[in-house]
């Protein structure tokens, strides 16, 4: 499993995300978060744009990368549906995102920011898993 | 309520997560004097054309191209700046809180990124719980200050916009999140929670952001008069007249997602104070007060009072609040059948997607009835009137 959505009444979203490495569990959180942004499985990958985060360890890196992923959306003007990070360590990464101009009938909801509500970046026996929320 | 809090403002804090991401989440009222009558009789077609008027949905971008002086001009002027171009009046200025602007707004401390997404954003409603929304006046409960803010009679049509900065608000918080996280450590405040960071208000840390959050405060209260005017144009299309004469002008115009310097009386002694309103409403004595109910439910207009300077810092509450998360909603409502549910009450909606309806189905808040007699009761702020929606647009 990619993600799942967790009930909780006080966060406006709440996913897990999971993979067998950071790459991984990275590329799957953005998959989740735009599955709330817009239509993933409709949004095609015609156009690509760099991203890159910077902070201070694994944990905050990826709230770090989902704000990019969210400001981007405002940014380039463009839903995204395929998330390929080329290059990361615990403080930095590098990566390739695709999809194409906003069609407002794609959209979904704003997602306004990533929050630390009840945040959890765990190493487990088969890699990672994080739980984050999503103020909408 | 969400949270109201107040600190010291010569030796307390200031919380870039106690305001929230959502700077000036607010809501304006307009009024009309049209009768429910008559605009049922077209809501069909003037829902259709304020959602065609009013850019709303992910991503969505307005219709004005500012360059990034203007932009300036937005963020330290706020509703001045719509005025001077055709957006709104000076009377709209007089019926807002702040008169449509804080002063101290300091664009040199927003970053260059929440510039980038305001910018095309302006003149723009978002999407979620974010509307537009046509009411006629069901109840009056104080007649002499229903009539004093030209609430006249039951069946009067009024117009309620609910939203808020965009993405520039949401980015200055972003930022400023990061900056006060840095701030707690340099400055060892300690919190229980992550989500209070913070620095103290006389820091530079602190009064940056207090400079920056001002322009997210100007921007999103020019936002919402930028769409006023638009919506009052598209009545002027539909109904053949203009706007002045079918009296639509703003009742009040206001924000429940800021952070304030006001004073209070706390231990018998007058002190100046941060106050932080996260989904909360001013209520000083004989402030209007708006209060958005849900798609298929009633909104309030009511009155602040001297026992909420006594109680709760000049606050009450400013919605319904949810009682099921989204993603439940979606999981138990679907878009179709919300729609037609408002349908079968004689509530025309439109939305850019079907499951929006769903996100927002009245069945996931709490029931606003409660609310509002909770706070009515309470004495914080008292009825004056009760609105239900003819028609709505979301995002």
């Amino acid at each position: 499993m990619k993600y799942k959505f967790i009930e909780d009444l006080t966060s406006d979203v709440m996913f897990e995300a999971y993979g067998k490495d950071l790459k991984e569990v990275f590329e799957n959180a953005a998959e989740a978060m735009f599955s709330v942004i817009c239509q993933l499985d409709k949004v095609k990958p015609l156009e690509s744009c760099h991203v890159e985060a910077k902070a201070e360890s694994a944990g905050k890196l990826l709230i770090a990368w989902l704000q990019e992923l969210i400001s981007i959306v405002d940014t380039e003007a463009m839903f995204f549906s395929k998330f390929e990070i080329q290059e990361i360590k615990d403080t930095m990464l590098k990566a390739e995102i695709k999809g194409e101009p906003i069609k407002p009938e794609l959209g979904e909801t704003v997602v306004k920011a990533v929050t630390y509500y009840k945040y959890r970046f765990e190493k487990t026996d088969k890699g990672y898993r994080v739980r984050v929320s999503l103020d909408i | 309520m969400g949270a109201v809090s107040a600190f010291d403002a010569e030796k307390g804090i200031i919380s870039a997560g106690l305001c929230g991401f959502d700077i000036n989440c607010g809501v304006n009222s307009i009024r009309t004097n049209l009768t429910a009558d008559e605009v049922s009789a077209k809501k069909k077609e003037l829902i259709q054309e304020l959602f065609r008027a009013v850019p709303c949905g992910v991503g969505s971008k307005g219709k004005l191209k500012l360059t990034p002086e203007q932009l300036d001009d937005v963020l330290k002027r706020g509703v001045n700046w719509a005025v001077e171009n055709g957006y709104g009046t000076k009377d709209d200025i007089e019926h807002m809180e702040e008169k449509g602007c804080m002063d101290g707004a300091d664009s040199s401390k927003v970053s260059e990124l929440a510039k980038k997404r305001g910018a095309p954003q302006l003149g723009t409603l978002g999407a979620g719980n974010h509307f537009l929304e046509i009411q006629k006046v069901s109840d009056i409960f104080d007649k002499e200050t229903a009539k004093k803010w030209g609430i006249n009679d039951v069946n009067q049509v009024l117009i309620m916009v609910h939203c808020g900065s965009r993405g520039f608000g949401h980015q200055v918080a972003t930022d400023y999140l990061k900056i006060q996280e840095q701030a707690v450590k340099k400055y060892n405040i300690w919190l229980p929670d992550q989500q209070l960071v913070c620095a103290p208000v006389n820091s530079q840390e602190g009064k940056d952001y207090f400079a920056a959050m001002k322009c997210a405060v100007n921007y999103s209260f020019t936002n919402r008069l930028v769409m006023t005017q638009w919506i009052r144009e598209t009545f002027e299309r539909v109904f053949g007249k203009d706007w002045e004469s079918m009296d639509m002008h703003t009742i009040y115009g206001l924000a429940h997602n800021v952070c304030k310097k006001e004073k209070h009386l706390i231990n018998g002694e007058k002190k100046d104070v941060i106050i932080h309103r996260k989904g909360s409403t001013r209520s000083f004595p004989n402030d209007t007060v708006l209060i958005a109910g849900t798609m298929g439910t009633a909104s309030y207009i009511l009155k602040g009072t001297e026992t909420a300077m006594q109680k709760s810092f000049g606050s009450t509450v400013h919605g319904a609040g949810r009682c099921m998360s989204r993603h439940a909603a979606i999981k138990k409502f679907w878009g179709g059948d919300v729609k037609k549910a408002l349908a079968e009450k004689g509530i025309e909606s439109q939305s850019t997607h079907p499951k929006v309806l769903a996100e927002e189905a009245p069945g996931a808040y709490k029931d606003v009835e409660q609310v509002i007699e909770s706070v009515h009761g309470a004495g914080i702020s008292l009825k004056v009137t009760r609105m239900v929606p003819i028609a709505v647009a979301k995002g």
